[in-house]
């Protein structure tokens, strides 16, 4: 290839010189030569999928793990979302820069006077990938799906907003008819909402609020079934920009353009390879490599090299997100007030930020990230060793005396790891507390999360829309996302009458003031702000850096990057 | 000890040490095993550093006159990480080889020398586990005995025993039909003392030298195991999980992975050379 670039170019001269030097040597033998220039034919003339994929139009992502499950109304990891963005739309969508909200199937909606009552008109020309039209009624199975209490939609609470939709999902009533959905034709769908809810338009461009496709989903199981085959190649239906082509298990998932969604015209890409890879060392050689177009993330000591020498590639930026660490409150000792707050307090953050991660985090004292749409949270704690001793110590655990080891249980990555391994010392030094540290692969750690199996475990949570109420409401009783097994009254209701309150400057108060029984009671243990550290391709066009990090693949295309 | 023979006749195992002398690569290996291991139980009065201990301030640091192998990402001083390593390393390959040994040995010459129905079965079970796939074996044991040192060491000695029973019963085939076993025999002799007394001395050089050979493996085996997670725990060290982690930021701080991949290159290389020098004494007959 001509096209050379950046590290590639001078990797390849040194093997010139290398051959060179090698070649009397080489030589002798009749064999050898023959195969260094099959070799180096290969090296040359071989496309990288880099170039190859700009050429055809062919995406190759790095996506972190191997999906739990493609169903929108039962995942709720990143990596999930990102494969139900390309798969399915809902009735809105965001704009992928300004991250305004933008028709999806929905062309346009109007809102009552008292905020409760939206009427959406859904386009005429939406279609689901076997050519069926998504209806209004589309919209209302799907929801009521979502809801069923069998399904155990840990995303359920985010249809609470809806009339009656809570009291459905609790099984109290179980006459759908009854919850604020309703189709009165097939282009128009009505939802009452028991509040004002300011945030109610972007909750609709979330998965949980993503319809599916009835006749697919009865085919293979009852509507509340978990992980039957519909979300398998070939009988997977979806109304998104792009339909699922195959998925090789630890290998790779491919989607490609679907012919019947309403904008294709728009849709540049052809085809998208997902490819599962939990090491981001590996993931960076690969996009080192040409094999993929975008990375998930940068390994931890990749951040500065390219910082410094590639700054083009590296989208270094910080976004509504929060790394912390759960406690499982229902077992002793994490059950007691006290110790979660000693191993809170008793970690290093800035230590952390500065020498372990690396790409300019911010310490976390409260659980949402320092700003987002005007609300500030305050610091509901500090760093603070020796306070954190006392505590252990009236919590019955002088010096750590007597303390049983815990167990410490991240997702495999070795960027999590480092963090364990230095939080583990800070333990150890600052409260006498041993820790050992379990690692499991995504989804083992997704169920350990769910049924409640751990002790302390690594989360990270991104925003799904902007406001303080999507970090907050998720440590609600209700809450399927509340893996800490922690409920405190005060907390529900102060949420609660935040999410009546239409005054704004009274809504975050209300928050705040939530914010402070968490960070006193801390069933989670906030430890920095996230930054995105993708790697993207010149290539790449269309992909802009969002504080929801999210990246829509409807709007990316590839162009021949000129260098 | 008495000595009561004249000092003329000399015994095999002094001959076989005396030829091991001369062999310069064998008696370098040695001396090499030897000092590792001195350094590895002096470790604590050898580094003024810790194992566990962060010095965060310092993170990844190039080796110095303070820490004479660098640091790691954590401030850690690597050369006291790699002393205490080669504890892990070396133990798991010594302990493991010695269980896989006294399995092998005694499966082997039992079923050697009883021959017969006694012999098919014993070997059969040995195919069984032979066909079991080996990491999910070592998983199996992990999930129910738990993540436990000293229980690496016997799953690795549990699964390594195998070709050690092969190679045994094979050698003892072969010996139990010489004559002396058969004089042995014929002076009224038990079984068991048959086995202890001449057959087992007369096929300890294979062993011997399989045994050196199976120290590098299980070595191997351990940093395999520990990077799945399933060998030792952080913030312990051993060689295995010292190279894996280098791996990850070779190209940033390459001293991480050269030191213990040399460590770990010297060691099979001293095992290789020693081993190479016991089959060389111990088979000039």
């Amino acid at each position: 290839m001509i096209r050379l670039q950046g590290l590639t170019s001078r990797g390849q001269s040194k093997k010139f010189a290398r051959i060179f030097t090698l070649t009397p040597y080489i030589f002798r033998n009749p064999i050898l030569p023959a195969l260094f220039l099959f070799i180096a034919s290969c090296g040359f003339n071989h496309e990288t999928n880099v170039e190859s994929g700009t050429r055809q139009g062919i995406l190759h992502v790095g996506n972190g793990d191997e999906p739990r499950e493609l169903d929108p109304h039962v995942v709720t990891g990143s990596i999930e979302h990102n494969l139900c963005m390309a798969l399915l739309e809902g009735l809105l969508d965001r704009d992928p820069e300004s991250l305004d909200i933008v028709p999806g199937v929905a062309r346009a909606w109007e809102v009552s006077e008292d905020g409760r009552t939206y009427r959406f008109h859904l386009r005429e020309d939406a279609r689901w990938s076997n050519g069926d039209p998504v209806t209004a009624a589309d919209f209302v199975y799907s929801w009521r799906r979502a809801l069923l209490p069998a399904l155990g939609n840990n995303y359920a609470y985010m249809l609470f907003y809806i009339r009656n939709a809570e009291r459905f999902h609790r099984g109290e009533i179980t006459d759908f008819n009854k919850v604020g959905v309703k189709a009165p034709d097939d282009l128009t769908l009505v939802v009452e909402l028991d509040n004002p809810t300011p945030f109610f338009l972007q909750l609709l461009t979330h998965m949980s609020y993503f319809p599916v496709h009835q006749a697919t989903i009865e085919a293979f199981g009852a509507p509340d079934e978990r992980g039957t085959r519909w979300t398998r190649p070939g009988n997977h239906v979806g109304n998104g920009p792009f339909k699922l082509k195959e998925w090789v298990l630890n290998r790779s998932i491919v989607v490609e353009k679907n012919g019947h969604y309403w904008d294709a015209g728009r849709v540049k890409l052809n085809r998208i390879v997902f490819y599962p890879i939990q090491n981001a060392t590996t993931e960076e050689r690969m996009f080192r490599a040409g094999q993929l177009h975008i990375t998930g993330t940068t390994p931890l000591d990749k951040v500065e090299y390219y910082r410094q020498e590639r700054p083009e590639v590296l989208k270094l930026f910080p976004f509504f997100s929060t790394y912390y660490y759960l406690f499982n409150t229902g077992a002793s000792p994490l059950d007691q007030v006290k110790v979660r707050q000693a191993l809170a307090m008793s970690i290093d953050r800035q230590q952390i930020v500065e020498k372990i991660t690396r790409a300019g985090e911010i310490p976390a004292f409260s659980y949402t990230p320092p700003e987002v749409n005007g609300y500030r949270a305050e610091p509901g704690f500090s760093y603070d060793v020796e306070r954190a001793g006392a505590l252990l110590a009236e919590a019955g655990y002088p010096g750590g005396a007597g303390f049983p080891p815990l167990e410490l249980m991240y997702n495999t990555s070795e960027g999590h790891r480092r963090i364990a391994i230095a939080i583990q010392q800070m333990w150890k030094t600052a409260l006498n507390i041993d820790v050992t540290l379990v690692n499991q692969d995504w989804k083992v750690y997704l169920d350990k999360r769910d049924a409640r199996d751990y002790q302390v475990a690594r989360a990270g949570w991104i925003g799904d829309y902007l406001d303080p109420n999507t970090f907050l409401d998720m440590y609600t009783s209700n809450s399927g996302n509340n893996d800490t097994g922690w409920s405190n009254l005060r907390y529900d209701t102060l949420i609660a009458q935040a999410g009546e309150t239409t005054d704004r400057e009274r809504r975050f108060a209300l928050f705040r003031e939530a914010e402070s029984v968490l960070m006193t009671d801390l069933p989670i243990m906030p430890i920095y702000t996230y930054m995105s550290k993708a790697l993207v391709s010149p290539d790449v066009r269309g992909w802009y850096p969002n504080i929801l990090d999210i990246h829509p693949y409807k709007y990316i295309s590839l162009v021949q990057s000129t260098d | 000890m008495v000595d009561r023979l004249d000092s003329i006749s000399v015994s095999p195992r002094q001959d076989a040490w005396r030829r091991l002398k001369k062999n310069r690569p064998a008696m370098f290996g040695l001396f090499v095993l030897a000092a590792l291991v001195t350094l590895s139980i002096l470790a604590p009065w050898i580094t003024p550093y810790s194992y566990a201990e962060q010095n965060l301030e310092l993170g990844p640091s190039a080796p110095s006159s303070a820490h004479w192998m660098g640091s790691d990402l954590f401030g850690r001083d690597l050369l006291t990480r790699m002393l205490y390593g080669s504890r892990i390393s070396l133990a798991v390959g010594f302990i493991a080889t010695a269980v896989a040994l006294l399995i092998g040995v005694t499966w082997g010459a039992l079923a050697g020398y009883l021959g017969g129905r006694i012999d098919a079965l014993m070997m059969r079970a040995v195919d069984v586990l032979y066909a079991l796939p080996f990491t999910i074996f070592i998983i199996l044991l992990m999930v129910v005995f738990g993540n436990n040192i000293i229980l690496l060491f016997l799953a690795i000695g549990a699964v390594e025993w195998l070709t050690m029973a092969r190679i045994v019963r094979g050698q003892v085939l072969h010996v139990k039909q010489q004559d002396f076993v058969e004089a042995a025999v014929s002076l009224g002799l038990t079984r068991l003392q048959i086995i202890t007394r001449h057959v087992i001395p007369n096929v300890m050089g294979p062993v011997i030298v399989y045994a050196t050979l199976t120290v590098p493996n299980v070595i191997l085996l351990e940093s395999f195991l520990s990077f799945l997670g399933l060998g030792i725990q952080p913030p312990q060290s051993s060689w295995g999980l010292l190279i894996s982690y280098g791996v990850e930021t070779m190209e940033e701080y390459p001293w991480l992975l050269i030191y213990p991949a040399a460590l770990l290159s010297l060691t099979l290389f001293s095992l290789n050379f020693l081993g190479d020098g016991l089959r060389d004494a111990l088979s000039e007959r």
